[in-house]
């Protein structure tokens, strides 16, 4: 289906398996929303309008209410994301031992602003609140893996093992 | 029945009420912005804390429920609850929760059209601090546009989500949502599905501040300099409640007037702009006799004079044609003027609409048809072949300024027709091709009843004064009449005439305004057949 020039795709779920599974959980349908949300996002990288009005579907209400449930978490991603997310603590302990630097880099390095993806798709950067682990500051989360204690040259070493 | 203490004062109330409503109900003010009795609960504003006894933090009393407690547990050994509102705590926190809910707020109420009218305003004065101690700079936002007439003040908006859930519960379209959370939260619209449904005007009106604005009234006025009058919408059949706001002879706006047994709370954005469509009318406003191609205008006495002539030499062969949209009193005095009405003018249908909520919008876009139907019962369906049958060649029309495009059945009786006079306050196709032209009231200036599609009564006041030399369209109907010599007929005002009409028609026997008072009367069908 094309429209605008734009090629736009009704968003399915590749796996009905799990989409069921997760609605034998709850007893009322709205309460699967978030659980649908976060395997729709783990099948497309991330939140769209038709991810949006397709769960509006499944769970019965309006696509508003999906809307306000997305916009509501952080980690719920409304624009496509890169392949490779960072995310960089910057509260306090991580602040303290030198979490701007690492951001720095990342800007420097791959001229990405917290907020931004690279035009290749790499790296996505965001600066993020407390991730737990203040007791190994500086932490960074990348994709779904922590990785404590960093100077910038572990970070920098790091940051090349990721295609 | 639960026994609740409140403030001192002991109430007996039903099992089930919250606090705040056992307030209201009496006479104890506790502010509040979330709650509004027609939607959902949600006690997210905190604006409505109070101190029930025993418990260790002040309560949201719109979410406090009122409910029998086992012996052992009441306090004092008698009452169910122990309510303050009053207290020191509970004035302290109104304080601070206000102080929070003006944070941002860019304190504009001189160029904000709320104020007058607005919580944020009367409740800072009565409850609140006079003076702020943030001194961060404030998050200031841009006005957004949530659909077509309705317009964001993200900076004075509270949060308080009567808006969202107006479009969840009431009208059921859910174009709104509160995006984002804490510090960033901010009401906003789907991109591809703006605030565009016909309730959409009420969501300015159920916003406690100044945040949701019609783009209708936006600027215009300041309410303090407005007649705030009641009275009946008339653009459908269900004859919503309202409330007129206007300036001299201008009205400014339309807002719901709370009727359970009409509209509830709200109306449809039919009705509230429909007012408009009377600013862009060509009004007629002296009394005109035809000259060839155009109108002379003449005076009263020798219109009505005219007219009377016309129906006389005619000899019992001009006939009334009412309409839908005139009030009782008026179709009622046509028939009695005329030995009973031939016809009625085209009544207006659309499709009806109705609402998750109930809320409705009749089928029938013409606000008195039942009425019409319960007074003018000899109305014939076919009238091209009644006029025919009847040999009538003159008509007496009380037009109703809605400007239908004229058919050819309507034409072509016009065209067979000797005289035509017509009893209207517009410039319509109809009035162009009258021998006379009488002018009588626009609806906002009417004063008389309509009956709604569902039987109940209600009464017009009039809103607004009365443009040039047109009257009441009932005193024109009582002159003609005179001049006719149906001399036992002399009315004082349309109060009169209900009188009357009562004594003909049993079902509207014994009305009177003072009884239909504000919100109307229903004729439990009494009026139907
Ligand atoms: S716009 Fe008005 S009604 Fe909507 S949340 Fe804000 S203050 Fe409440
Ligand atoms: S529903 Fe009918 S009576 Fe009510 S506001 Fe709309 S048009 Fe007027
Ligand atoms: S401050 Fe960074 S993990 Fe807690
Ligand atoms: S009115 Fe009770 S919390 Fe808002």
């Amino acid at each position: 289906m094309k429209s605008n020039g734009k090629l736009k795709q009704r968003f399915t779920f590749s796996d009905p398996e799990r989409v069921e599974q997760i609605f034998s959980q709850y007893s009322d349908k709205k309460s699967a929303t978030l659980p649908l949300l976060h395997l729709a996002q783990s099948q497309e990288g991330y939140i769209s309008n038709s991810v949006i009005e397709n769960i509006a579907d499944l769970v019965d209400c309006h696509s508003a209410v999906v809307m306000d449930c997305v916009s509501f978490y952080t980690m719920l991603y409304t624009k496509p994301q890169g392949r490779h997310i960072i995310q960089v603590c910057q509260t306090l302990s991580c602040s303290l031992n030198g979490a701007d630097a690492l951001v720095d880099h990342v800007t420097d390095k791959y001229e990405i602003k917290p907020g931004e993806t690279m035009a290749n798709d790499r790296f996505t950067l965001m600066k993020v609140e407390c991730l737990g682990s203040c007791g190994t500051a500086p932490v960074v989360q990348i994709n779904k893996e922590y990785h404590e204690g960093l100077s910038t040259q572990k970070f920098d070493k790091l940051l090349e093992s990721f295609e | 029945m639960p026994l609740l203490k409140i403030d001192g004062k002991e109430i007996e109330i039903k099992s089930g009420t919250t606090v705040l409503q056992a307030a209201e109900a009496n006479g104890i003010e506790i502010p509040y912005y979330c709650y509004h009795p027609a939607l959902e609960i949600v006690g997210s504003c905190r604006m409505c804390l109070v101190q029930v006894e025993g418990m260790p933090k002040l309560q949201v009393s719109c979410n406090t429920f009122v409910g029998d407690v086992p012996p052992e547990r009441k306090v004092d050994g008698k009452y169910d609850m122990v309510v303050d509102t009053q207290n020191d705590l509970v004035v302290q926190e109104r304080k601070n929760i206000l102080e929070f809910l003006l944070l941002n707020h860019p304190l504009d109420c001189p160029v904000c059209d709320q104020a007058g009218e607005c919580y944020l305003q009367d409740y800072s004065f009565k409850f609140g601090n006079a003076h702020s101690r943030f001194d961060e700079a404030k998050r200031v936002r841009p006005n957004e546009y949530l659909g077509s007439q309705i317009v964001i003040n993200h900076n004075r908006c509270i949060l308080c989500s009567r808006c969202v859930r107006f479009t969840q519960e009431i009208s059921g379209t859910s174009e709104l949502f509160v995006e984002a959370r804490g510090y960033n939260s901010k009401i906003a619209a789907l991109e591809d599905k703006p605030l565009d449904n016909l309730l959409a005007g009420n969501v300015a009106d159920i916003c406690p501040v100044g945040a949701l604005l019609s783009t209708d009234y936006i600027h215009k006025n300041r309410i303090w300099n407005l007649k705030e009058q009641p009275s009946v919408c008339q653009d459908c059949s269900v004859g919503c409640n309202v409330d007129v706001f206007s300036q001299r002879d201008q009205i400014l706006r339309l807002t719901p007037r709370e009727n359970h047994d009409v509209n509830g709370y709200f109306m449809c954005d039919i009705g509230r702009y429909g007012f408009h469509r009377f600013e862009e009318i060509e009004r007629v406003t002296q009394p005109m006799v035809r000259n060839g191609e155009s109108f002379d205008a003449l005076n009263w006495d020798k219109a009505i004079e005219k007219t009377a002539d016309l129906i006389k030499k005619s000899n019992g062969k001009t006939a009334g044609i009412v309409s839908p949209f005139h009030t009782n009193e008026s179709n009622f005095l046509l028939g009695l003027m005329m030995n009973g009405v031939l016809g009625s003018l085209p009544p207006i249908t659309k499709k009806e609409i109705t609402y998750q909520s109930g809320f409705r919008i009749s089928a029938d876009r013409s606000p008195n048809r039942r009425g019409m139907n319960n007074i003018c019962g000899e109305i014939v369906a076919d009238l091209p072949s009644e006029i025919k049958a009847q040999a009538i060649h003159g008509l007496y029309i009380l037009d109703d300024g809605v400007d239908r495009e004229s058919d050819d059945v309507w034409k072509e009786i016009l065209a067979k027709m000797d005289f035509v006079v017509v009893q209207t306050y517009a410039m319509t196709a109809l009035a162009r091709s009258a021998n006379i032209i009488l002018p009588g009231l626009a609806p906002f200036e009417r004063e008389g009843t309509i009956t709604n599609d569902r039987d109940r009564v209600q009464w017009l006041r009039s809103s607004l004064p009365k443009k040039g030399e047109s009257r009441a369209d009932w005193e024109i109907l009582m002159m003609v009449m005179k001049a006719l010599d149906k001399e036992e007929q002399t009315f004082a005002d349309v109060g009169q005439v209900i009188k009357v009409m009562g004594e003909k028609f049993p079902a509207y026997k014994g009305l009177s305004f003072f009884r239909l008072g504000p919100h109307g009367m229903s004729l439990n069908g009494k009026a139907s057949g």
